[in-house]
């Protein structure tokens, strides 16, 4: 999960490594989903998301469809 | 509900990185918890399996306690007065959030290697801009953490 300038440069990096292009998501909806994601990780009683967690999370922020998907 | 080895184990991770603000070592561990350091390596074995933490291959050391990583990488990471490593972008703006503070990322175009830094509170992004990309689909994630 790497962090580019621009759409153009993310181009670039998956032709330079042979990379097929992924998904991508702005700083600002990374910011929020790094927050909903983590926020409780010091939680003493803390555990893994459920796969169903997870996909209310994606699904909050717009990340949708199969490459989102956990299952 | 008591905690079980394995959660005591998980939260003295926790517990010791933000106290020294490194991953702790199976030695430490050891040291901290009382116990031989086999139990230790066994826990950690345990948590990796439960995908709680990452370990090293070759030293059974940790890795990765999301989103916290124990070796240097190209996310840089100052909040609560420390300096930390993430394992990726994503990561890098979770531990100010997992620290309930304001912080700043500290990394570069993967691409070119231009400068960038953001900087967040809460759930809000105070400044800094950019696309991350994710290679690989969700469900691909843990087939290989390392490269995800």
């Amino acid at each position: 999960m790497l962090l580019f300038r621009s759409e153009e440069h993310i181009e670039l990096w998956c032709e330079q490594w042979h990379q097929s292009r992924g998904g991508t998501m702005s700083l600002d909806t990374c910011a929020k989903l790094a927050f909903d994601w983590y926020h409780d990780r010091l939680n003493p009683n803390g555990r893994r998301k459920t796969p169903e967690e997870a996909k209310g999370i994606f699904d909050a922020l717009g990340l949708s469809g199969a490459f989102w998907s956990l299952t | 509900m008591e905690l079980t080895f394995d959660q005591q184990v998980r939260n003295k991770v926790y517990e010791l990185l933000l106290a020294s603000g490194q991953l702790p070592s199976i030695a430490e561990l050891s040291s901290n918890l009382s116990c031989a350091t086999e139990e230790i390596r066994t826990s950690l074995r345990n948590l990796h399996a439960g995908k709680a933490l990452v370990l090293m291959p070759e030293s059974g050391e940790i890795l990765m306690a999301n989103p916290w990583s124990a070796v240097p990488t190209s996310y840089a990471v100052e909040a609560g007065g420390k300096s930390w490593w993430a394992n990726c972008a994503w990561d890098a703006l979770a531990i100010p959030a997992a620290m309930g503070v304001r912080g700043k990322m500290i990394t570069s175009c993967a691409c070119c290697g231009e400068a960038m830094t953001a900087e967040v509170e809460s759930r809000q992004l105070l400044g800094g801009e950019g696309i991350v990309h994710i290679a690989l689909p969700a469900k691909q994630w843990w087939n290989n953490i390392f490269f995800t």
